[in-house]
This record gives C-alpha cells, structure tokens and sequence, in this order.
C-alpha cells in the first residue's frame, strides 16, 4: 500500500511501530527474554532494589520486576490484541454483510448493534464480571461482546461508500459473485478505516483492562499484569514509590505509542488531512472511532 | 420535525425492552440459586429441602420464565428492584442515591470536559501547525494514555498532601469535587479536544471564512462566526460524552471513595451481590439509551441534514 | 517538518514523566503540617466497610460502633467477668437460675428507663430469633426470662451452662436497645431507632459515607471526654493513609474483619513524624487458613493435604517480613495464654520436604512430565479465597501459592468481601479461606462452640472420621461444671482438630491502632471487636 509511505516518513511513527512491535515481540518471548521466573517468591528480596540479576528490583514479595513486567506484556497487551482481532473479524463479518447486502439482513443486524451499543462499556464489563466472576477471561469476553458492534457499524458505513462506487456496480452487472466482489475490491478500500478504528480502541482497552486489574476485578495472582503490578504498588506507594515506576511509566509509553501510531496512520491514510481541507465523509468515522474507544 | 421526534422517541422503547431482557437473562445465568442466596442473607443456619421449596415458591420461582420476566419488569418500572443480598435493604434506597452522586459527578466533569476541549480546540485549530499547536496536542496525548488510577494517584499527593488545599477523598464540600472532576476532565479533554480541533479545521476553510476574508471582514468577527458553528460540534458531543463518562467513572470513584454507582458496583461484586449488580446494569443501560436519544434529537434539531438519514 | 512535530512531544512527555517521577521520589518526607494545636475534642476513624444496620440483635451492623452505642449485663475483662448494667448477680447451686442486680438510674438515649421489664423485652427478642443465634449456645440453653422487680431481672436456664456470663458479655446479641425501638414487640425484622445505653449515640448516618456518633450526656458511668466520634468509609491502603496525613481522619484501627487498613511501614512512618503514636494489643487471636473438611469432592477432604498447606507455610518469614515482628507465628490454633489452650500439640514447622513425603505417602503423585499431583486421576488443584482488602492475606496467599507450587500443588487464589468469603464459610462453598479466632473473650469456648454451628465451622470440622466424637465432646464440656474434666475436654478436642489440620494457624494478630500523639487513655478490651472510646481524651 502506497500510502504506508507516509507512515515510514513520520519519525515519531517510525518509534511508536518499534515501541510497539517490540513490546509485542517480547511479550511473545517472554520465557526467552525474563531474566527470571516472575512468579518466584524470594522474601528475602522483598523490596530489594535494583542489581544485576535483578534490574528494576523485586517487589514486596521478591519477585522479579522487570520479569513481571515482561510477562505482564502477555495479559496486558497480547490477550488485548487477540480480544481485538476476535471482535473486529466478527464486526468485519457482520459489517461486510450488513452493508453490502443492505435491506432486511442490514436492518436485523444493524437493530442488534443497536442493542449491543447501548450497555455502556464498562457497565457491560462490570455486569459480566458480576455474573461469571473476577478474572481477566470474563473481562475480555466482555471486550469481545462490546466491540464488535462498533467495528460492524464503521464497516458498514464505509463499505457502503464504497459498494456504490461504480467499478462495483460495474463488476456486478459482469455476474461476479458477491463474495469476490467483496474479497476484491472492497476489502481493500475500507483496509484504512478498519486499521485506524482497531488501532484507537487497541489503545482504550489496554486502559479499560488496566484500570479493572487495579479495582481487583481483573487478573488473578499470581499473574503479572500492569494494572495489577500498580495496584500492588498502590500499597507501599508511600513508602516504596519507586515500584510504581516501572509499571506506570511502561503503560505510558505503550499507550502514547499506540496512540501516536494511530494518529501518524490516520495522517498517511488520508494525507488531505495534514493541511486545511475540507470535511472529507470518511472522517467522521474516526471521530467516531475515537470517541467510542474511551466508551 | 414532531415526527422525527416522535419515531426517534418511540425507537427507544423496543430497545429498553430488549435491554431488560437481557439483563433478566444475565441474572438466570448466574450460577447461583436465588432462593439458596436469600437464605443465607437472612443467616439462616441450616437449609434444608422443603425450607428450599418453599423459598423458592414465595420468590415466584416455579413460574414459567416470561412469567417471572415481566413481573420483574412490571416491579422494576416501579423502582422495585428487590432486596439486597447482604445488607437486606431494598436496592433503590441504595442505588437511587448512588446514581445521583454519579450524575453529579458526571455533568460537572462533562461540562469541564466541554470548557476545557472547546478552548483548547479553538487555540490549536487557529495556530495549526505552529509549535503551541504541537505542543498541546502533545501534552493532551500523553495525558490521554494515562492511567486514570495513575494521574489520580499523583493529583491527590500533590494537591491535597503537598500543598494541603483540596480533601483526599469523600463527597463533603465543593472542594471534593475539583480533585476527581479534573481526573475525568484530563482524561477525556483529551480526545474531545481533537475533535474539536478537526470540526474547527474544516470550518476554518468553509466558504464563509474565506469569502470573509477575502471582503476584508475583521477577524474577530470571523472568530464569532467560527465559534458559532462551533458550538454546535460542541453540543453533539456534551451530549455524546455524558452517557460515556456516565458508565466510566468507576475507576475514580473507587479511588476518592466516592459514593456513586462506581463504588456500589465494584462493592456488589466482591460481595456477589446479584440483585444490585442487575439494577446497576439495568438502570445504567436504561440511561444511556434515554440520553442517546435526547442528543439524536438535539443533534437533528440543530443539524436538520442528520433527520433524511431516518 | 516531522523533525519539529517531534519535538514538542518528546519534551512534553519528558515533563509529565519528569514530573510524575520527581513528585513521587520526593514524596518519602511526610507532609510537614503543623501538628494541631488546639486539642480538638473530636475522632475521626477511617473504616474500610458502612457501619450498616446498627440493630444489635442482628449480625450486619459494624462491632466497634455497635459496642460504643450498646452496652452487655457484665464485661469480660484482663480480671474476669466483671458487672457493667447489672451490679451484681448470683448464681443458683444447681447453675440454672442468674438473678442480676441491674444498675439504677440508667437510661436509653431516648430517655426510655433501662430496667427489669426492658431487660425481658430484649432477651425475649433475641430468642424469638433464635435461629440465628445458634453459634451462641446460650441461646439453645435460655429457658426464660423473669422479672422479679424493677431492678432485679432472672434468668433460668434449661440445663447448666458454664459460659453463660461470658456469652452475656459479648457484643451482640445480648445487649439492649430501647424497647421504644421495638417493631411490634420485635427486632428480628427491624427497628425504628438505635438507641443503647452506651457511652455513646448515633446522630447521623450517611450510608457509604459516614456515621457519627455523639457523647452521651446522661451516660450513668460520666460523660466521655471525647465529644464526638466520627466513622468515615474509606478504602483501605493509600487513601486512608493520605486522609490520615492530611487530617481527614485521625485514628485508625484493625478492623473486626482483622484487616489492617494501612500497612506496618506506612503505620511506622506516620509513627516516625511524631504527629501519631502506634499502639498494638496483646496477642488477641489467630489468623488461619480453615480447610473444607466436608468437601469431598475436594483435596481439602484429606487430612494429608491439609497437613502438607501446614508444612508449606513459611511462619518465620511472614512474620518477620510481612508484619516487621508485630505478629508472631503461630503453631496451635489458640496461642497457650488462652485459657485451657495449654495443651502439649505438635508443632509443623515449615518443612517442603516433609510436606511432600505427606503428599506421596497419600498417594497424591507427580507422574513425569506432569507439574500438578494427581490421585485417582485427579489433580491436586484447590481454591484459597481471602479478603480482597486486606493486602497481607494476598501476600501470605502468593506466598502459599508459589511454595505448593514447587512440590506439585496447585492454589487458586480469589480476592472477595469480607460479607462473601462469610457466607461461603457458611455454605461450605470453599476449600479454603483465611480466617481468624474471635479474640480472648471468645476463645476458646464460641470459637470451640461455633465448630458445632453450621453459620461458622461446621463444614471445616464434619469432615473428620471424629466429628461425632468431636461434637460430643463439645456439647460435654459446655455442660460441664468440674474444672479438671473441662480441662481433659478441651484437651482431648484441641487434639483432634490440631491433628486433623483443619484449621492452619499463620501468626498471631492483635489489634493496632493508630491514633494522634495527643489522644490519652488508649486501651483495649478482650475482644478485637471493640474499642472503649469512652476512656479516651486529649492532652
């Protein structure tokens, strides 16, 4: 894609993608890369401070820091993708359906977004942790159960946009069949628009699940997880600020990455808008996107 | 225009009953038995099997399930949500309360949310580019990718431990209100903030401005205009933010130990508390389709091109 | 023109970090305020949970405010059962009939006369209820109630029952509340007012927020010195730790969960400022881990299990690291100061290996390749549940955890409100849960009694092939009024649970307080559950 050009020109960018495929990578290798086994206990080290073997510390039971950091990649930030790759096929899915056939199937479906889209966020994930339990599986599968609704309605939209260009209408008077209609030219086209909106709401659910593993309701011990090595943090906070750090500083800068990253994509997508333009259509989905990746 | 009231407002209905539907649906998925939970509320030492029966009669429990769905229906349109497990106290007495203190807490953070994205959207529309520009957007991101937990953590120890001005905690005075007010207002500033920027962006180049300067019209009088159309950018998303942070402040409440539904919830969960977690849900979501529709209706009332969509 | 659009971003994320870290290493020095001056005559403590329904004769309210507002016949004390309401009583050759003597000119806050005929009205209450008040034996034993005059009150027993005065001295439910209180004669549903005979009163009640109490200017025993007590709702840790640095709140205590809000270092520093003086009971229970004995399908149904938790569990390090010293380990499940808890048990020290050979020679094996035991193709996996906001049950639970972790032995750890893990001991839905002893006044007999009582212990101890003996012995030694077989008793069922494993002592707690330098007159009682404000005054 031509305009991933832009993306690489970006410097700013060009970090955010090696802050993120790095993280990422490392949370992948996460045996391979932990200089130690994040869930051992050494009392003896509580609250050591950094050495050799152990170089941000260990925490108030010994623990490793900078292992349960990289461990912590894994719920943090690899489940939170897989959750994100989960919702957005299945909003992918509906929303191709859903705005290519139109009619009925568009109604029904669009009815059940409807439906989806008004339990708020965070009380749809706070009433399915009521019912199955603290942990972080029920947190994702509320995740998965909330967003996919959204990604469905941005495909849809922007499918339509696209479904009555006339090269479509075009390929459908030929009898080519809908699936490799779809398959051929929209997909490509709405590629833009599915990457920034996953992209914004990547960030706000690594938020969302951090926030909740720090009211206790996410991540059980003895799994390394963020939000749950700040909570942990939380109780010496004062008389041991500098665990808050590592933690707190790592969601930081992943997030800003993230963010940057969907900001430099948006850019290179639609280079127009770099300068005073007019409103292009296409916009007012990523403000959506925006908006709803906080909801 | 009526009518497009009309249908927006009548639309709401079947989701509302959708709504508490599954909310109903929920609550049977619970792996507990109702009648086993509200015998042990009421500490009772030893269950047995008719005593089981028996509760389970006087809870309604033997009817069929679309029985029982609208006779909860009927009771919750009376704001008879039943008792809590723990406490024994009928739920609305606590959640009633609890969701005016949420509400509070929400409309004051909206409209600072407002205050604060609008200005700053205006100064960095109009020196696009220019390194004040630069620099907001990159403060208001960095705040945005901020834990909230984090930035509350740090707000109090400087505000209310360091200096001494503001209480750490509670619901007291105004004064409690500036502390969790300004961790919303940061955290979400931040993206309402680009979406103003970007509707000033594209206004600034409207034909109106530029027709404008080309008469040579005084720029402050172009500013008016720009922030007139603004204001409407600025009304569609007060409206979108309410039911957004409404449903959010979860994090912050249980931080300043506010007595919201943020707390109440979190509490009923640890507590496994259902019939407060189902209200919870239920008058939440029931919000959150009444304010959705209100802003669908002020947003076609101000922008009556959004009304051929329906 | 990338170059530039950097720039601003670095710098501003460098300042937020900047100052994010910089505010936070420097925040080590404690706030130097201006220690208060003027001695104000207000408390203003910091609980983790509402104080919740302050009806007395049931069990949701909060104990420290009920014991300030309600008042007991007699009081346990270091010395023994000493009068409180009533003045003096007597006790019939056969143990059946208490007469009491109560004490005149003693009103409920709502001027209601506190006598004879009020007395009644309460007990008969109580019992009416009396379902609920099963783990108190009393209740089982209480034949009636008779006033004899204005000021004498009898109670009449069905049979001997030697505890009788000490059940009488607890918290709840034998206290009294104005009968004006009373709906339709009754409390068990209810009541229109909380007013006690105590020290102090209940004026405001914020639920989820505060509750205040106010001195009461007709207590019979002198006005408290302190004016006004104040129990504000705070979640535990940093910010009450901030409220108490700032002011908000001045006095913190170990809840009656046995939750410390704020942990050992924090309590030092704010100790070290010189603002606060840290004032620790005597050792006042024990907090264990209780196993579900009952629980067939469960790891927890075998003895051998719950011994290998006994061998895994570090006391030398809990105690000296988690608690700094303040909490010693603990062996037996009653420390032997507690009366009658002399008794010569063995000890399980911590021990991996001895934990393992229990494991194999049950025949829970590690196959190879295998990381979890397993027996009769069944995994060693079972379910820890602790109070989500005591932070130390965590760690000693992540501690258990990765210990059973290296011998083959899975621990699920799930973090609950203390009104949850209750209702799970009571239901037997558990295989393990932290738990503590109900303190001096109530060990060991409602701690033994309550083993019996299926809203306590029951699931914990019907699982052992002795159980009937063990019940049997119990209802005996409650009976029993010759000290030496007493004695033998309680031996004999301090043995069997102590060798059954069923319950896991971990260290010994006593009751913490945090409180301003100037505040006088500090002291505990023999319970965890109360404090007596009413001695307390500024300097």
């Amino acid at each position: 894609m031509k305009r991933f050009h832009y993306l690489f020109k970006d410097r700013l960018a060009l970090l955010s993608v090696f802050i993120i495929t790095s993280t990422l990578a490392a949370g992948v290798f996460a045996p391979w890369i932990a200089p130690n086994d994040p869930e051992e206990v050494h009392m003896e080290l509580r609250f050591a401070s950094a050495s050799w073997e152990y170089l941000l510390g260990n925490d108030h039971l010994g623990r490793c820091v900078l292992s349960r950091l990289i461990y912590g990649i894994r719920p943090s930030v690899l489940w939170v993708l897989v959750t994100l790759a989960i919702s957005l096929g299945i909003g992918t899915i509906i929303g191709f359906i859903s705005g290519y056939f139109k009619g009925k199937i568009d109604a029904l479906l669009m009815r059940v977004c409807d439906i989806a889209l008004s339990f708020p966020g965070y009380v749809m994930t706070l009433a399915i942790i009521g019912v199955l339990g603290v942990g972080l599986e029920n947190i994702l599968l509320a995740f998965v159960l909330m967003k996919w609704a959204w990604f469905a309605r941005i495909i849809r939209t922007s499918v339509m946009q696209y479904s009555n260009a006339e090269y479509i209408k075009f390929s459908k008077a030929l009898g080519v069949g809908s699936f490799r209609i779809m398959w051929k030219h929209i997909v490509p086209v709405s590629l833009p628009d599915i990457a920034v909106t996953s992209s914004s709401a990547f960030s706000s659910m690594i938020l969302q699940l951090s926030g909740f593993s720090f009211l206790g309701l996410g991540v059980q011990a003895p799994q390394a997880e963020w939000g749950m090595m700040l909570n942990e943090a939380r109780q010496v906070m004062f008389s041991r600020p500098e665990l808050m750090l590592a933690p707190g500083i790592t969601t930081i800068i992943f997030v800003s990455a993230v963010n940057f990253f969907t900001d430099a994509l948006q850019v290179a997508l639609d280079p127009k808008l770099m300068s005073v333009t007019k409103k292009k259509q296409g916009k007012g989905i990523y403000q959506a996107a925006n908006l709803h990746g906080k909801a | 225009m009526g009518g497009y009231i009309l249908k927006r407002s009548l639309l709401a209905i079947p989701l509302l009953l959708t709504i508490s539907f599954i909310t109903f649906v929920l609550n049977a998925l619970s792996p507990m038995d109702p009648a086993e939970v509200v015998l042990h509320a009421q500490g009772v030492p030893r269950i047995t099997d008719e005593l089981l029966a028996e509760t389970r009669r006087a809870l309604g429990m033997e009817q069929p399930f679309l029985i029982r769905y609208f006779d909860w229906l009927l009771s919750c349109l009376q704001l008879d949500f039943g008792n809590s497990y723990v406490t024994g106290k009928p739920v609305w007495s606590l959640l009633g309360p609890a969701f005016l203190n949420t509400l509070q807490l929400t409309i004051i953070s909206v409209v600072a949310v407002i205050a604060l994205s609008i200005g700053l959207g205006m100064i960095s529309a109009l020196t696009e580019g220019k390194n004040l520009d630069k620099s907001i957007r990159g403060v208001a991101f960095v705040l945005t990718s901020m834990p909230p937990y984090l930035l509350a953590a740090l707000l109090v120890w400087y505000f209310s431990v360091k200096l001494d001005w503001l209480p750490t905690n509670g619901m007291d005075s105004i004064q409690s209100y500036i502390l969790p007010v300004s961790v919303i207002t940061i955290n979400y500033a931040g993206i309402y903030f680009r979406i103003v920027r970007s509707a000033m962006l594209a206004n600034l180049n409207e034909d109106y401005v530029l027709f404008g300067r080309a008469c040579g019209l005084p720029e402050g009088r172009i500013k008016i205009r720009l922030l007139r159309n603004s204001l409407q950018v600025a009304i569609s998303v007060f409206c979108m933010a309410i039911p957004i942070i409404l449903g959010s402040t979860v994090v912050i409440e249980n931080l300043f130990a506010w007595p919201g539904l943020g707390m109440l919830s979190v509490k009923s969960i640890l507590s496994r508390d259902f019939p407060i977690i189902q209200a919870y849900v239920l008058v939440l979501a029931a919000a959150f389709v009444v304010v959705n529709t209100f802003s669908d209706i002020i947003n076609a009332l101000i922008n009556p091109k959004l009304r051929e969509d329906m | 023109m990338f170059k530039k659009r950097f720039i601003p971003f670095t710098l501003s994320l460098a300042i937020v970090l900047l100052a994010g870290c910089s505010s936070i290493s420097s925040n080590n020095s404690i706030t130097n305020k201006e220690a208060n001056t003027v001695p104000s005559k207000e408390l203003v403590y910091a609980t983790a949970k509402d104080i919740n329904d302050m009806n007395p004769h049931l069990y949701p309210g909060s104990m420290p405010a009920q014991g300030i507002v309600y008042e007991s016949l007699v009081e346990n004390t270091v010395d023994g059962i000493k009068p409180l309401l009533a003045e003096s009583w007597e006790i019939s050759e056969d143990g059946k009939v208490y007469t009491f003597r109560l004490r005149k000119n003693v009103t409920f806050h709502d001027g209601a006369p506190f006598n004879a005929e009020a007395v009644k009205k309460n007990i008969d209450a109580v019992q009416k209820n009396a379902t609920k008040h099963a783990w108190i034996k009393l209740s089982s034993k209480l034949a009636e109630t008779k006033v004899i005059d204005e000021h004498t009150v009898q109670l009449v027993l069905s049979e001997p029952y030697y505890p009788t005065l000490l059940e009488l001295s607890m918290t709840r439910p034998y206290v009294f509340i104005s009968p004006n209180d009373f709906i339709n004669g009754q409390t068990k549903d209810g009541v229109n007012g909380f007013n006690g005979t105590g020290p102090y009163k209940l004026i405001e009640h914020k639920t989820d927020q505060y509750a205040a109490f106010e001195a009461n200017e007709h207590y019979w025993n002198g006005v408290p010195r302190v004016n006004k007590i104040t129990a504000k709702v705070l979640p535990a840790g940093e910010t009450t730790f901030l409220a108490l640095q700032k002011g908000e709140v001045d006095f913190v205590f170990t809840d009656d969960r046995g939750a410390d809000s704020i942990d050992v270092e924090a309590m030092n520093m704010l100790a070290d400022t010189g603002e606060f003086q840290l004032i620790r009971s005597e050792p006042m229970n024990t907090k264990m881990i209780v196993a579900n004995s009952s629980r067939l399908e469960s790891p927890a149904a075998d003895k051998a299990v719950r011994e290998a938790i006994w061998y895994s569990i570090d006391r030398e390090t809990i105690s000296r690291e988690l608690f700094n010293g303040t909490e010693a380990p603990a062996e037996t499940l009653f420390s032997s100061n507690v009366n009658y808890a002399n008794v010569d048990l063995k000890k399980r020290a911590y021990d991996a290996e001895t934990a393992m050979r229990l494991l194999d020679e049950a025949g829970w094996t590690l196959q190879a390749g295998d990381e979890i035991r397993k027996k009769d193709n069944r995994e060693l996996i079972m379910s820890l549940y602790y109070d989500a906001s005591s932070s130390s049950q965590k760690a000693e639970a992540e501690m258990l955890q990765n210990a059973l972790k290296k011998i083959g032995f899975q621990l699920n750890l799930f973090g609950e409100e203390s009104t949850s893990i209750a209702s799970r001991r009571s239901t037997g839905e558990y295989d393990l849960l932290f738990n503590q002893t109900w303190g001096l006044a109530y060990d060991p007999q409602s701690t033994i009694a309550s083993f019996t009582s299926e809203a306590a212990y029951y699931h914990t101890t019907s699982g052992i092939p002795q159980a009937d003996e063990l019940y049997k012995k119990i209802d005996e030694v409650m009976v029993s009024s010759d000290e030496e077989t007493r004695k033998s008793l309680y031996k004999d069922i301090l043995t069997i649970v102590h060798d059954e494993a069923v319950f896991i002592p971990i260290t010994n707690g006593s009751v913490t307080v945090v409180a301003p330098t100037a505040l006088k007159g500090i002291s505990f009682k023999q319970t965890q559950f109360e404090l007596p404000f009413e001695q307390m005054y500024f300097q």
